[in-house]
């Protein structure tokens, strides 16, 4: 009983290490960016440009098979580019998507959607009733939160968030703010860990924390801490740029090679999207 | 022509809300000198080496450096600020400090790229100071995911690249492992064979026989409080003693438990 309690109030330190694992994971891992895949070959500049063409055809199609055949593509590269199909199903299928289902799910009844009834049931003495316009509706919602989802972390997964930042600097994203976001995913990683060693050192000192109490003043006391560091390095960090000529004007390097199978690719992405905008126009 | 580079007279500085960390420093480096400055901890000796960078100035007292005063106001026009951010590059202590860019080859890139470096001479200098430092493998890599060892390597590189004529070293070889601190001191002494100025705030009294011609001791007081040749400094036990250099040092030798202190 009291190891139950124990364990209800301990969450403090696992939530926040957990939120950590799981920013670095998402965020700053490059372990299938590094793996030797189709997607992973393509040169940044024009795989996003192709993604991008993908994920307009995904939001304006309006039928949910042309968007699943989308989908399907999708899952292809997926397996090309050597991601693990579990890992890239989880990821895809299950959170986002599975929110956007409950919060489309009051449309699937003829009170939000009338129409052609499918379906009805009596549930405490109420009368739902599920029409067909409610239900396409919410399959093609679905359908598209699940393959716009799927572009975009196939693209992270598939490129160095390097190749990202600097592509930005190529669809016009000015400078400095790419600067900036480079170096907030750069520190980020720095500070999970400094968060990470924090609670270690707390805990060889004082053992587990066990007291919610205790927990928020040592979430409190990391914060400050973490705040005034953050602060320090910020103005170091800058030092460290003028000591290297920075004037307040960036200039970073733009490396990119285009060979004819990234052309081809981007070409092959292009009909796709023109053919299924063209099927999308028959049905 | 003067071979002065710098030149500091009184100079006195304090952080905003803190104790004071330089109280009055005098001190003349010449072109192709190996200087070390040594002291215990928080006698001024990062403080000294960005002054002389240029990245905070005296708040009395006067700096020159290459025949000019340093002030806050020179470093505002860009043209001036480039030329001398040309000549002089510091190392930083703490690598992640210096290393903020995506990459370890945007990083070596900086520099160059701010100081009007055509691109095509920066991916030559790339290449030159990575194959100097032996770091080429780590190019396309993550700052985040280097060893200290490694980072230090880049954040050297990061200001070769720039091939400044003075270089400032702040604890080049703190918490290295002895491969890594061989290949810095080795690197060290080459540059300046080359003709580069050569100035290293260190805590690491066997290096600085061979990082250094001159040694300059800070005390307690923020001051220099003894200058000379390595080996005059090293062999004043009593004063090293005196200022916290030196500790007490227990080992073992065929069993034997053994005590010394602790020199190179």
């Amino acid at each position: 009983m009291s190891n139950a309690l124990n364990k209800k109030r301990d969450f403090i330190e696992p939530s926040i290490l957990s939120a950590l694992a799981f920013l670095k994971d998402a965020t700053l891992s490059e372990e299938y960016a590094n793996r030797k895949g189709f997607l992973q070959s393509l040169d940044p500049r024009l795989k996003t440009l192709s993604f991008l063409a993908f994920l307009v055809t995904a939001i304006s199609l309006k039928s949910a098979v042309l968007i699943g055949t989308l989908y399907g593509f999708c899952f292809i590269f997926a397996i090309l580019s050597r991601i693990p199909v579990r890992h890239f199903l989880v990821r895809t299928l299950l959170f986002i998507p599975l929110f956007s289902l409950f919060m489309v799910l009051p449309t699937l009844f003829s009170i939000v959607t009338p129409g052609e009834p499918v379906c009805s049931f009596h549930v405490l003495g109420l009368n739902g009733i599920i029409t067909r316009p409610g239900l396409d509706g919410a399959v093609l919602f679905v359908v598209r939160i699940a393959t716009s989802v799927s572009l975009v972390v196939l693209l992270s997964l598939t490129t160095r968030h390097s190749e990202l930042l600097k592509v930005l600097r190529v669809l016009g994203v000015p400078q400095l703010f790419v600067l900036t976001i480079s170096m907030c995913f750069r520190y980020l990683y720095l500070f999970a860990t400094m968060v990470e060693n924090i609670f270690t050192a707390i805990k060889s000192r004082v053992g587990v924390v066990s007291h919610h109490r205790h927990g928020q003043n040592v979430v409190a006391w990391n914060l400050a801490n973490t705040w005034n560091r953050t602060t320090q390095m910020s103005e170091e960090v800058y030092m460290a740029m003028l000591s290297r000529g920075y004037t307040g004007e960036p200039r970073l390097l733009r490396v990119f090679h285009a060979t004819l199978k990234d052309w081809v690719w981007l070409c092959c992405a292009l009909i796709i999207c023109a053919g299924l905008f063209y099927r999308g126009q028959i049905l | 022509m003067s071979d002065i580079i710098f030149e500091l007279q009184d100079v006195h500085y304090a952080y905003p809300g803190k104790f004071p960390a330089l109280c009055g420093v005098d001190m003349t480096i010449r072109s192709g000198e190996k200087i070390a400055i040594i002291g215990a901890n928080g006698t001024g000796k990062s403080t000294l080496l960005q002054l002389l960078d240029g990245l905070i100035f005296p708040h009395h007292g006067q700096v020159t450096a290459f025949g000019e005063l340093l002030r806050e106001n020179s470093q505002v026009d860009e043209k001036a600020a480039h030329r001398f951010r040309r000549r002089v590059g510091l190392v930083f202590q703490n690598a992640d400090i210096q290393l903020f860019c995506p990459s370890v080859r945007e990083d070596i890139a900086f520099g160059p790229l701010q100081l009007g470096v055509a691109e095509e001479e920066v991916g030559r200098r790339i290449l030159e100071v990575a194959q100097v430092l032996d770091i080429r493998h780590l190019l396309e890599r993550v700052p985040h995911q280097l060893s200290i060892g490694e980072k230090r390597r880049v954040a050297i590189a990061s200001v070769l690249a720039i091939d400044p004529d003075v270089y400032l070293f702040d604890e080049p070889t703190a918490g290295l492992d002895p491969l890594t601190v061989r290949h810095i001191i080795d690197f060290i002494v080459n540059a300046n064979q080359r003709g580069k100025t050569i100035i290293t705030a260190t805590h690491d009294l066997h290096a600085i026989g061979e990082i250094a011609d001159m040694v300059y001791v800070f005390g307690q007081n923020k001051r220099i409080i003894m200058g000379g040749t390595p080996d005059s400094i090293l062999n004043d036990r009593s004063f090293l003693e005196m200022n916290n250099l030196v500790h007490i040092h227990r080992h073992h030798h065929d069993g034997r438990e053994h005590v010394h202190q602790h020199l190179p």
